[in-house]
């Protein structure tokens, strides 16, 4: 049986609020299309070893903990890079988001150096951006509603004009709160504030990723091929609540 | 000049306690760290005028609930007690309750001191009241506790006792616990169930004693009441459980306790086998403080648990539970509770998002929400509902619970309504806070209208 692995970066520090949520998406999703996903946690000072794996996970932590995780990757830097190049699968959440460019000023003026694969910069803003948000994306050239929640101090701004946001904010701040930005999507990277379950409740985005890590062995699928009643439901009531509700 | 600092420290601290009330709080806390900031022995001085005993209940799980229904018991007997808020079970929060017990003289008026104390703290707290008994329900390791802060704790308490005329009421079915009175050589009076139908020979939950208390090997057990509490024996130095004072024998769980103790018949309206743990503690407590086998019974029976903390109400022929949940500790205690009682049960989910529940619902995601799968959890059907319903459900699919037999609404009554008509007797209901007295409410009516779940036209339905 082919089966898929799942890298968990940094578990035990990049861990906030049942960001987990999203590895058990992935794993019952492959599951349940009859293949088996397994999940490994890489700590600091693990090896990393990127023919094992087929897609790579981190999701949110403390400022001090963004820092270690930064010192750590120092050594992994440049063949994460290449990878991410070539296409590798990546889903990277709020402070592993922000890592992904030049530095984050934070509110208290302290500057945590980034890993440079971007030309964007995150600094502490006047008031932490929380609530539900909901973002619309292209993806297989249709636009689909992502939804989530999102809670950041940081905020977000591309000095690169090339880059590519993940998608337009519909409801809630985003980025930053002003150009109506989320997040940024590169090859099939996405960096994104939308902490949590993105995924179960975002199932397209999350068979998104299971069609490259498919393709990266050879296998097609056809989307929507599983029953998506209750997602469709969850997304209806939350959808219902927050356009509601004046941003 | 000691009277008035006394008076001076009672009349702060009520100040303080009135204050914290007008604010909306309960006071449980601050009026006691303020009166022993202007006298540090207030606490001293206010205990020695308790006119009975003074009773510690101390232990991991069930202490909140096991001095509750001690409490109710002496009330029911006429006695008048002074006795600490749950939660408050600091020295501050003990304290507290002495001076709202006391005229603002600083003069006694109770018979009993019922100080549920939170284990770090007994230590602490016998250094400056002398008590008469100290209860200790179980020691269990929680999963914080990865420095052996357990074994620590235990050491400090005993060397508390040591030596001193405290008299103790002992788990005799937790190894942990029950080797307590050796070392200490205090005088020691045991509870222990009996071999039951619930027992198992195995479990697959963390064992706590497995390395005996007395000589480090290994023990055996010969079977298990639940977690580590059974009948076990040291093959290396004969360690075993201790001869019962308190034999509770003939348990039934249907799902409310009912046990003999000592041959006295109690029915409670308490579930699950750690609530049959603090009635058996809180029974063997009584007796030991004189109070009759007829008073124990009734109060026992007629002791409610309070507001979120496993209320039952019944519908019809529906036993309903009620239980607030609000974050993943809760919540997964909740469904290891469920563990061996026995009971099939249907499962209601209520999740809110309103700001007192939490605006964010993502910690759904850090509950152990797999163990609805388990077999020894008896759960036959799971209803959703609420403001996130779909989260709640979306949380039970990705556990593994098949989508088609998870049943959604977003009206709470119509969940609730959709449950009570399914054949089970049994009925779980989990709220998060703004649901909790939504649901109370409706379940009440509910109660009072006479409703008969099995009657399917009396309440009309609009479907979702």
């Amino acid at each position: 049986m082919t089966s898929f692995i799942i890298a968990h970066l940094y578990p035990n520090l990049m861990n906030l609020y049942g960001d987990r949520g999203n590895l058990i998406c992935l794993q019952k999703r492959l599951e349940w299309l009859g293949y088996d996903c397994r999940v490994k946690s890489l700590d600091i000072g693990d090896e990393w070893n990127f023919a094992d794996v087929d897609m790579i996970f981190m999701g949110g932590g403390s400022d001090r903990e963004q820092s270690l995780v930064y010192d750590d990757l120092q050594c992994k830097k440049e063949e994460l890079w290449r990878e991410i190049k070539n296409g590798f699968p990546v889903l990277f959440i709020c402070g592993s988001y922000q890592l992904l460019g030049s530095y984050y000023l934070t509110g208290q003026g302290f500057k945590m150096e980034g890993l440079n694969y971007f030309d964007f910069f995150s600094e502490g803003g006047p008031k932490r951006l929380i609530g539900n948000i909901v973002v619309e994306v292209k993806n297989n050239n249709e636009t689909y509603q992502v939804i989530g929640f999102e809670n950041h101090g940081g905020y977000t701004y591309f000095n690169d004009t090339t880059l590519r946001p993940w998608g337009k904010v519909i409801k809630g701040h985003g980025n930053n709160g002003k150009d109506h930005t989320e997040g940024i999507i590169f090859n099939n990277l996405i960096g994104t504030y939308l902490h949590g379950p993105l995924l179960p409740k975002n199932p397209a985005v999350a068979d998104f990723f299971i069609r490259v890590m498919m393709a990266r062995k050879g296998i097609n699928i056809d989307s929507g091929c599983l029953t998506d009643k209750i997602e469709n439901y969850a997304r209806q009531q939350v959808l219902a609540k927050v356009m509601k509700i004046k941003s | 000049m000691k009277q008035l600092r006394i008076m001076a420290a009672v009349l702060i601290g009520k100040a303080v306690l009135a204050l914290s009330r007008l604010w909306g709080n309960q006071g449980t806390v601050l009026p006691g760290y303020w009166a022993r900031k202007v006298y540090p022995s207030i606490l001293k001085e206010l205990s020695a005028g308790v006119k009975k005993e003074t009773v510690i209940v101390t232990g991991t799980n069930g202490k909140t609930t096991t001095a509750n229904i001690i409490a109710h018991i002496l009330r029911e007997n006429g006695e008048t007690i002074v006795h600490n808020a749950a939660g408050a079970n600091m020295i501050t929060g003990i304290t507290a309750a002495f001076v709202a017990a006391s005229d603002w003289k600083g003069r006694s008026r109770y018979d009993y001191a019922l100080l549920e104390t939170d284990e770090a703290n007994v230590p602490l707290l016998l250094e400056e009241i002398s008590a008469d008994l100290l209860l200790i329900t179980n020691f269990f390791r929680d999963q914080l506790d990865r420095f052996g802060e357990l074994d620590h704790t235990i050491d400090l308490i005993k060397r508390a006792v040591d030596g001193s005329a405290i008299k103790l009421i002992l788990n005799a079915d937790d190894p942990l616990v029950s080797c307590f009175a050796q070392e200490s050589g205090c005088e020691a009076y045991y509870f222990s169930y009996d071999a039951n139908a619930y027992d198992q020979n195995d479990s697959q939950e963390n064992r706590e004693g497995r390395y005996c208390m007395v000589c480090g090997a290994p023990i055996k057990y010969e079977f298990f009441h639940y977690a580590q509490l059974g009948k076990y024996y040291c093959p290396n130095c004969g360690n075993k459980n201790p001869q019962a004072d308190y034999r509770a024998s003939d348990l039934l769980m249907r799902p409310f306790v009912q046990v003999s103790v000592n041959g006295n018949r109690i029915q409670s309206n308490l579930p699950g086998y750690y609530n049959a743990y603090n009635i058996l503690a809180a029974a063997a407590l009584a007796d030991h403080l004189k109070i009759t086998p007829v008073i124990i019974r009734q109060a026992i029976s007629s002791f409610r648990s309070t507001s979120g903390r496993m209320e039952s109400i019944s519908v019809g022929d529906r036993e309903c539970v009620l239980t607030l949940v609000k974050n993943p500790a809760g919540f997964n205690q909740l469904l290891s509770a469920f563990a061996n009682d026995g009971q099939e049960k249907n499962l209601v989910l209520i999740l809110n998002d309103n700001p007192a529940d939490g605006r964010d619902v993502s910690w759904i995601w850090d509950v152990e929400m797999e163990n609805i799968m388990r077999e020894d959890r008896h759960i036959k059907k799971i209803y959703c509902a609420g403001q996130r319903s779909g989260d709640i459900a979306l949380r039970v699919k990705y556990a593994g619970w098949p989508q088609d037999e998870i049943s959604i609404a977003g009206d709470i009554k119509q969940g609730i309504e959709k449950s009570l008509r399914d054949n089970s007797e049994l009925i779980y209901i989990v709220c998060t806070y703004t649901a909790l007295f939504k649901t109370r409410k409706i379940l009440m009516r509910l109660k009072n209208s006479g409703y008969s779940p099995k009657n399917r036209y009396e309440s009309p339905l609009s479907e979702h």
